[in-house]
């Protein structure tokens, strides 16, 4: 289980680019689904990715599944030597997202998003149209079943659809 | 012709609507329409309240049943 505020606060004071997708971001748009983890889109760049290590560093993110025996060092090569991670860490399971499937990487996502208020910082996520195109995209069995969900909220929310 | 608020719109979907399919699919719209009062900070902290709910019912499965009855 993620502890968002602890996530949520280190990435906005560390003034990481970034952008929320997945199950947190679908919670924003007022769905009811529940998640246990943070997908964040981030973006790429040098000086990003020095501030997205600054911020995840203290929490000891480990990539889910790899035994402990085997060596892993968090850093900026670490995250320069990839795109999308899935970490487990102190907190809980933290997935660094460089190219959304269908949406592709931070600028695309910046332009498909929305800016919420959450713990006293201003947060970009996934707007509902770019949630739905990524689901689309991603196509597992998981994101089959919030589609009508967020179908749904698109049409409740659109001021032209009666 | 006076618009109806996403509230009403999902409390009382039109016919042939994505609203409907969704209803029909099994989502619970009223829990939808409560979220849609509260605030982003609201939904989010009704999110990590729900994990935490989640996390104990993976500890009461993993202790298994404490008697049988």
């Amino acid at each position: 289980m993620i502890d968002l505020e602890q996530a949520i606060r280190s990435l906005t004071d560390n003034k990481v680019d970034f952008v929320i997708v997945g199950g947190v971001a679908i919670n924003l748009h007022s769905s009811a689904y529940i998640t246990i983890d943070l997908d964040i889109c981030y973006s790429r760049s040098k000086e990003n990715i020095h501030r997205l290590v600054a911020a995840l560093a203290p929490f000891q993110p480990w990539p889910r599944g790899l035994s402990r025996d085997l060596p892993f060092f968090f850093d900026e090569s670490a995250l320069r030597n990839g795109t999308n991670f899935t970490f487990e860490t102190s907190i809980g399971d933290i997935d660094l997202i460089g190219e959304v499937k269908g949406i592709g990487d931070f600028s695309d996502a910046v332009a498909r998003s929305v800016t919420y208020e959450i713990y006293e910082s201003e947060v970009k996520a996934l707007d509902l149209t770019g949630l739905i195109i990524a689901k689309i995209a991603a196509d597992r069995p998981k994101d089959r079943l919030v589609l009508p969900e967020l179908y749904a909220l698109r049409e409740a929310l659109d001021p032209d659809e009666e | 012709m006076k618009k109806r608020t996403p509230e009403e719109k999902l409390l009382n979907p039109r016919p042939g609507s994505k609203i409907a399919e969704a209803r029909d699919f099994g989502i619970d719209l009223t829990l939808v329409a409560e979220r849609l009062r509260q605030s982003p900070q609201e939904r989010i902290d009704g999110l990590q309240e729900g994990m935490k709910f989640l996390a104990e019912l993976e500890r009461a499965r993993a202790k298994g049943p404490v008697r049988k009855n």
